[in-house]
């Protein structure tokens, strides 16, 4: 019951998990500034932020509905939550099943499906053009992200991603033989994320915020408490498929370890979001079906002919 | 006590983390220039916290540039009303304090403060980049002061 509610609440739930968003977001934002020669903003910025907007009016338009509008960031949040549990963290694994691979996968497409509703829900024009922007960028980078994930699942023969872990310390990190399909769960977490290259759904110049742009106060904290966190888990995820090959270290060595490839990813992902201008909705569409899947499919075929 | 302590967070949140939307309610695109040079790395805003937001109900200060033209008198009140309070608004440059060389025209109601409550004046014209950091600046004083001060359900003036 106590480690239960300990598991929950503090270590790998709710507590760890907001600090380390707020400390992602920080450096996200830091890095970036500092890429583009700023000064950037100071640490507490992002708990600022959070704190601000949980302090503030909640408004929604006339005909908006109220309730929906309130249950689906906290649905979104839990299902994040949720995912965050699964997922280990420097090779701690408390509730590893065969299998969570696919639950954490499909807990981390809800947040997706609850933003595209969010921008239905809450009847502006442009909410409702995000929204369809959303569930477009949803359908073209999600198939090759799944490829591309199932390539450590196949290479190991398990669909847990503690066992996936494992094997990757008697094989070596799986980066090493699946580099293109480290690429493209890169490219396929930015789309998820909604990050700067592939953040068509809420880009300010075209659709001023997407399908958040009606919501205002703590609905809009924790919707950025939810992509936060989603950033996290993301990058935790893909730190443990393609560079999960601490599992049989010394726990300490592990943790330093994982720390020194989480920062990496940061980097790559703020330092994407810095070089790359926004593409096009269809220029989304035509990379993530005409390059993205065949290579993700070229990647499969490759893992499988290794195994045999 | 609790009470009070979670007054101090959120004053002290909504003082370091200003989220600003920028109106243009007639200007000659002077001010509007200078804003922008706000976000260039020169004199990065972000380093105390305050971004630009596009959506007026994302943003806790309107910056408004220019005299209150006839036409945009609508508009800008119905961008201040869709923000969520508490809300302040700043005045940037000499026509939207006052209503500048403007000031006796037919078409122009005169600064901000007919239409709004305005919190900060800034001079200039156009006012450089400093003093509009430097009026963010004592906005930030001023709500850490005062905290949220506005009149409530301040009316609409024709």
């Amino acid at each position: 019951m106590i480690s239960g509610l300990f598991y929950l609440l503090l270590f790998p739930g709710l507590l760890f998990q907001v600090i380390c968003s707020l400390f992602f977001e920080w450096l996200d934002r830091k890095l970036l500034a500092r890429f583009q020669r700023r000064v950037g903003p100071p640490w507490f910025q992002p708990l600022a932020d959070l704190i601000k907007l949980f302090s503030k009016e909640d408004l929604l338009p006339e005909g908006a509905n109220d309730l929906v509008a309130t249950l689906l960031p906290l649905i979104s949040l839990s299902a994040v939550l949720t995912a965050g549990l699964y997922i280990p963290i420097a090779g701690f694994t408390p509730f590893s099943f065969e299998g969570d691979l696919i639950v954490i996968l499909f807990l981390m497409s809800v947040p997706t499906l609850a933003y595209y509703l969010a921008g239905v829900v809450s009847v502006g024009v442009y909410s409702i053009l995000g929204g369809s922007r959303s569930l477009l960028q949803f359908f073209s980078y999600e198939v090759p992200l799944l490829i591309a994930l199932s390539g450590p699942a196949i290479m190991s023969g398990s669909w847990s991603v503690e066992q996936i872990m494992i094997s990757q310390g008697s094989m070596g990190p799986f980066i090493l033989f699946q580099p293109v399909g480290f690429v493209l769960a890169v490219v396929g977490l930015i789309g998820k994320l909604k990050r700067d290259p592939l953040d068509i759904p809420k880009a300010k110049s075209e659709v001023v915020g997407g399908p958040l742009t009606e919501f205002t106060g703590a609905k809009m904290g924790l919707w950025h408490l939810v992509m936060n966190i989603q950033a996290v888990l993301g990058i935790f995820l893909l730190t443990n498929l393609y560079l999960g090959w601490t599992k049989t270290f010394n726990p300490l060595v592990a943790v330093v370890v994982f720390i020194i490839e989480f920062l990496v990813l940061v980097v790559i992902l703020s330092g994407a979001s810095a070089i790359y201008a926004r593409l096009r909705i269809d220029q989304l569409a035509g990379l993530g079906w005409r390059i993205l899947v065949p290579l993700s499919l070229l990647q499969i075929g490759f893992v499988i002919l290794m195994g045999i | 006590m609790i009470n009070n302590l979670i007054k101090k967070a959120y004053q002290w949140a909504q003082k370091k983390s200003l989220w600003v939307i920028h109106f243009n309610s007639g200007s000659c695109n002077g001010c509007d220039i200078e804003i922008l040079d706000l976000l260039t790395p020169r004199y990065d805003v972000e380093r105390l916290g305050i971004v630009v937001e596009a959506s007026p109900r994302h943003a806790d200060v309107l910056l408004v540039t220019g005299p209150v033209t006839r036409q945009a008198k609508d508009g800008l009140w119905q961008i201040y009303s869709q923000m969520p309070s508490p809300k302040w608004v700043v005045a940037v440059g000499s026509c939207s304090s006052t209503g500048g060389i403007f000031a006796n025209s037919d078409t122009v109601l005169g600064g901000v403060d007919k239409i709004l409550p305005v919190d900060v004046y800034i001079p200039g014209c156009p006012c450089r980049p400093e003093a509009v950091i430097n009026g963010l600046l004592k906005l930030q004083e001023r709500i850490s002061i005062n905290g949220d001060d506005r009149p409530e359900n301040f009316a609409k003036r024709d």
